[in-house]
């Protein structure tokens, strides 16, 4: 081609590309799912009758790289039960501005009572709403649950619980829903 | 900026808010100023995949005197927390800042000597955004809601109103030293 | 422990006759007879695993987690209960694969019945089983049935929780209670799996020392009812610390996350509380989080306190001891640190003028001042818990160390055992005497001092022996002659003398010179060479050379208005004299530093808060005169009562007043090793009690009582022991009541009604146990007893 076509075939390249699919993703108007193992926000499950499966070991704050949890746990009792066995989780925070979303946290959990949802629409202008609370991360309630404080099911211990009879289907899957649906 | 400091609070001012809000809000240009990890996904927002475009804020202005949005993205040094506070200083009014991924907000996980423990000790933050580093997804919700909040400002008169407003209840707040657990 | 090994016995080192000599692994070393070969190994830096074994409780082997394979032996042996003889060849885990599979399987049998709830276990994290299961277990057990369960936890006492089914057997807990503390309430039961710890059915493991069982369990079998899943061990950090309670100065270990204590253990110190400590020290830290706390100073205007700012209320103050002009007098309670002590010594007699300053509770007489200026204050390290241990005798005089020095008592109870004799001059035998296997020799309150003078010559001859100690109790400043008769017994026989007060602060404070005729160092005011040597040290032209006022005469002086201004800290209305509220309320200005809103801030003008011991570093002097240091675990934006004064000082004309703890600590130290006068002992006569109708009562206050310093803690409140009254058994024929009937002791001021025990005490004398000083008086006071209902 001789050289004095050069910058035409350089239009050409612009011309061409106009019928090409667009790469811009329109983020606010539509929002691509994440990969699966995608690490948002953090979600405090429970078992399929309510009770929440954090026991409040705190060996989620202790393996934070970051210092980003703080755990207190409590002594359950007779008349007011929030989880199985003896100790459950009273104040649990997970500070969101010190959170690396590295998934530690997942690894130590012992009843897999921490996991990682996918939304991550978390910006706020200040820094203590960033600072979510337990009431913040408890999974929602779904059908069957039923809110604690109440009392294992009748005839079970705790080892019931933790061997999984109380486990939803889903939770085996490792993504609890998109940002669409969690939001 | 002068007019608007003049003008009654009322009908008025409301309106000439209303449109100064919507033409701040459209036209954002942030300075080029990246610090760490976060300046990566910070790019790859300006690039052609997100587009920042999209929200009239494709120039990253490489001049403080010609930005008004300032992005930190990354941990801030001890050493850089000057210059940092210097380029906001030439940042001509008004102007934002947008705390971007846990380091910049709170220092993250370099809880250490060497990091400032979150910008806001050295500049006024407007947006808090969490993420190590955040996706751009991220970056841009914490724009769009940086937009609303530009959309609502407040002006002249008014901005005066909402400025005693905020002082009364900065007075009236728990003192950090009594709050309890990660608030603390 | 001597020890040297065959490569380095040379020249220098003779190998002794009391010397066995042993390889362990291989490597040849010499111990002295009678060393267990756990220790031996030990000292070769060989880990042998265990679980029983605790260097000072007795061996047991019971968890036989430490065997190991000694040539000539058969079966692998038990490490922490075989003693290392002559030619023994041992070989541990590291170099025998039979002592290692004898360890692998006793700890999978461990395991087949303990629970894998170690997330939720306050033990999880610096567990030696766990650890142990982590670095020698195997990763699976052959054991696939249920595993053995209990209904957990049980209360052994309010405080005390155990788990069963996390129990290994080790014993440590009821050798504990039963070798050292003295008290065995707590037994392995039944046998085979099912063996558990266990109480007698109505009888809870109310021990004074029962935390400690808590901090040597293995595992996490027993656990604290405040503490339990408060935190975990990962997540705290850990501060020296010693403890504020009493006088006795253990070390302990703060424990705390976040800027709050969430528990405390005892610290090793083998010079004072070896590894033990009481459930005072150890569980009473509750009150740094109590709502009384003072936060911001207060001053009064128009009647009522209110908060102030720092300013306003240093001018306040200022001015109100201005315009004392010199006639103020200054009060201390026992929670002062040495530190906080000397600055009130300095400010009061550099900034107010005056020697108007008493350290002294309730009960103190001008006797105990001259006995404390004579000989206690500024002496230095006295009579030490070592001298206690390798006393040939101990005589104890109003001071009963089970209530008021515990870790005395342990201490003695290790002496007793190794055949120290202890004696008691006590209105009853009682139980910690018994403890301690110990002699009483009766004497009712008030006679204290006859008892002294008549002692028998063959108890005198053993306080003639090298070696010997006389422990003084503060209670004895309330029998008069007594402290006379004590330091008379100690010149005549040698004897070593110890003052052992009940409050931590006391010691320091006397050092320190808070007392009306004594400077810091035990320097008498009365001595021109005193004065002049202690203005020296405060670079001041001089100090006050008057005599100031004690308490009881202050507190006269303030309602004859002669004295205008109180500067109180730390003091409580219960610590006052009968009447104070008068003198309070006649003060005209009252200036308070405290940590805590009680009766006595609410006479105050200014209040100014202050940091409790935690909450700063400073130390304390215990009752031996050591120095016993704490750092600070909590971060606090309140001041040191030293820096208050400081600036207190600066606001009224004297700047530079010293408020760094180090400084001022070193400054104190100039005083030591006063060589110039000193106050000349106390020579008082004795004053047999009068007599009269009824009984004269014995009572001393218990270690768990209703205190600030014990409040916000009921686990541990409950522990505490019932209020008691003791008879002996010909007063209760007289009265006609039986064991356990209700009695009613009826004194001036009200009167207590408590379940009789009969005791071994002293014609003439009744004990109340528990505080009964609210209702009744000091001891020494006649009281009426009768059977409740028939009085």
């Amino acid at each position: 081609m001789p050289s004095f076509l050069d910058p035409i075939a350089g239009f050409g390249v612009t011309f061409t590309t106009m019928f090409r699919k667009v790469t811009t993703e329109e983020y606010p108007e539509e929002r691509k799912p994440m990969m699966p193992r995608f690490h948002g926000r953090h979600v405090l499950n429970r078992y399929s009758d309510g009770l929440e499966r954090c026991i409040g070991c705190e060996l989620c704050a202790w393996a934070c790289p970051a210092d980003a949890i703080y755990v207190e746990g409590a002594a359950n009792t007779d008349e007011e039960r929030f989880s199985p066995g003896e100790r459950y989780g009273r104040v649990y925070q997970i500070n969101y501005l010190r959170c690396i979303f590295c998934g530690m946290c997942l690894e130590a959990c012992p009843t897999r009572a921490l996991t990682m949802s996918h939304e991550y629409e978390l910006a706020d202008n200040n820094r203590a709403d960033l600072i979510f609370e337990k009431q913040d991360l408890l999974a929602p309630m779904s059908s069957g649950m039923v809110a604690p404080p109440h009392a294992m099911a009748s005839g079970t211990t705790e080892q019931n619980y933790y061997a999984g009879e109380f486990d939803r289907p889903e939770d085996s899957a490792a993504p609890t829903g998109t940002a669409e649906e969690s939001r | 900026m002068g007019l608007e400091e003049q003008l009654p609070s009322g009908f008025m001012l409301t309106t000439v808010e209303k449109f100064a809000g919507w033409a701040r809000s459209g036209s954002l240009w942030p300075a080029t100023f990246g610090l760490a990890c976060c300046a990566i996904e910070m790019m790859a927002t300006g690039a052609g995949r997100y587009d920042l475009a999209r929200f009239g804020m494709e120039v990253f202005r490489a001049s403080p005197r010609q930005a008004d949005l300032m992005i930190v993205a990354g941990r801030v040094s001890q050493k850089m927390a000057p210059v940092l506070r210097q380029i906001y200083d030439q940042m001509a009014e008004p102007k934002w800042v947008i705390s971007m991924g846990a380091c910049a907000s709170s220092g993250g996980m370099f809880n250490n000597y060497a990091i400032v423990q979150g910008v806001d000790h050295i500049v006024p933050v407007d947006i808090y955004l969490p993420g190590c580093p955040p996706r751009p997804e991220q970056l841009m919700d914490a724009i769009l809601k940086l937009h609303e909040q530009i959309k609502n400002e407040k002006l002249g008169a008014q901005r005066v109103e909402w400025q005693r407003e905020l002082e009364a209840s900065a007075l009236t707040a728990i003192p950090t030293s009594d709050m309890k657990g990660l608030l603390r | 422990m001597t020890v040297t090994t065959a490569s380095t016995s040379g020249d220098t080192l003779e190998p002794r006759p009391d010397l066995v000599t042993l390889t362990i692994d291989g490597v040849e070393t010499s111990v002295p007879k009678g060393t267990l070969i756990i220790r031996a190994a030990e000292q070769l830096g060989v880990a042998v695993p265990r679980f029983c074994d605790h260097p000072l409780l007795d061996p047991v082997a019971a968890c036989r987690m430490c065997l190991i394979e000694v040539e000539g032996m058969p079966k692998p042996q038990p490490a922490c209960a075989v003693t290392c003889s002559d030619g023994m060849v041992v070989k541990t885990q590291m170099t025998s694969a039979v002592a290692g599979e004898a360890q692998r399987s006793v700890m999978e049998f461990l395991l087949i019945n303990h629970p894998l709830d170690c997330p939720i276990c306050d033990k999880g994290g610096e567990c030696p089983l766990q650890n142990q299961a982590m670095t020698s277990g195997q990763g699976d057990t052959r054991f696939d049935g249920p595993k053995r369960t209990f209904p957990k936890p049980i209360n052994l006492s309010a405080q005390v929780l155990l788990d069963r089914e996390r129990c290994v057997s080790c014993a440590r807990c009821t050798r504990f209670a039963e070798q050292i503390a003295g008290d065995p309430f707590i037994e392995l039961l039944e046998r085979g799996s099912q063996q558990q710890v266990g109480i007698a059915d109505d009888v809870p493991f109310n021990s004074y020392y029962s935390g400690n069982t808590i901090q040597i369990c293995p595992v996490g079998a027993l656990t604290s009812a405040m503490y339990r899943f408060r935190s975990r061990p990962f997540d705290l950090a850990s501060t020296p610390t010693a403890c504020e309670h009493c006088a006795s100065g253990c070390s302990l270990r703060t424990d705390s996350r976040r800027n709050a204590v969430m528990r405390r253990l005892a610290a090793v110190d083998p010079e004072v509380n070896e590894e033990w400590n009481c459930d005072k020290g150890r569980f009473a830290f509750r009150y740094l989080e109590s709502d009384r706390r003072l936060t911001s100073p207060l001053v009064r205007e128009g009647g009522e306190l209110r908060p102030a700012s720092w300013d306003e209320a240093l001018v306040a103050a200022a001015n109100g001891l201005k315009t004392a002009d010199g006639k103020t007098g200054t009060v201390t309670g026992g929670r002062l640190m040495v530190e906080d002590a000397y600055a009130f010594s300095v400010f009061t007699r550099r900034v107010l003028g005056t020697n108007d300053i008493d350290f002294r509770p309730k009960g103190s007489s001008p006797e105990e001042e001259q006995f404390l200026a004579a000989r206690v204050a500024g002496r230095g390290l006295g009579p030490t818990y070592a001298d206690l241990e390798g006393a040939p005798a101990v005589l104890l005089v109003a001071f009963e160390p089970e209530d008021e020095s515990p870790i005395v008592l342990l201490r003695l109870r290790k002496a007793a055992k190794a055949g120290t004799r202890v004696l008691a001059v006590a209105p009853a035998a009682s139980r910690g005497l018994a403890k301690l296997d110990g002699t009483w020799i009766p004497s009712v309150p008030g006679s204290e001092a006859t008892a002294l003078q008549n002692l028998a010559p063959d108890v005198v001859d053993l306080f003639g022996q090298a070696g010997a100690v006389v422990l003084v109790g503060e209670r004895a400043a309330a029998s008069p002659g007594l402290l006379t008769a004590v330091g008379e017994l100690c010149d005549r026989t040698g004897a070593a003398l110890g003052w052992v007060p009940r409050r931590a602060g006391d010691r320091g404070a006397l050092d320190a010179g808070l007392l009306p005729t004594l400077l810091p160092g035990g320097r008498p005011v009365a001595d021109a060479a005193a004065r002049v040597d202690t203005a020296a040290i405060w670079g001041a032209a001089e100090v006050p050379e008057t005599a100031g006022r004690d308490l009881p005469t202050m507190l006269k002086a303030v309602e004859d208005r002669e004295i205008s201004a109180l500067l109180m800290a730390g003091v409580q209305l219960d610590d006052l004299p009968d009447g104070a509220e008068a003198a309070l309320r006649a003060a005209e200005f009252v200036v308070v530093l405290d940590t805590h809103d009680h009766a006595v801030v609410q006479f105050a003008d200014v209040v100014f808060p202050v940091a409790a011991a935690p909450e700063k570093a400073g130390s304390f002097v215990n009752w031996e005169g050591r120095v016993r240091p704490s750092s600070q675990p909590l971060r606090t934006s309140l001041m040191t009562d030293a820096r208050v004064l400081s600036v207190l000082g600066a606001e009224m004309g004297v700047a530079g007043l010293e408020s760094d703890p180090v400084a001022l600590m070193a400054q104190l130290e100039e005083f030591s090793g006063w060589e110039g006068a000193r106050v000349s002992p106390p020579s008082v006569a004795g004053a047999p009690p009068d007599p009269g109708p009824g009984l004269l009562l014995a009572t001393w206050r218990p270690l768990l009582e209703a205190t600030h310093l014990q409040s916000g803690e009921p686990y541990l409140a409950a522990t505490a022991r019932a209020q008691e009254v003791w008879l002996s058994t010909g007063e209760a024929r007289e009265l006609g009541a039986s064991e356990g009937d209700m009695i009613t002791v009826t004194g001036a001021s009200g009167s207590v009604t408590a379940p009789l025990v009969l005791a071994e005490v002293a014609a003439g004398a009744v004990v109340v146990t528990g505080n009964a000083h609210r209702a009744l008086g000091a001891s020494g006071v006649r009281v009426q007893v009768a059977v409740e209902g028939q009085g």
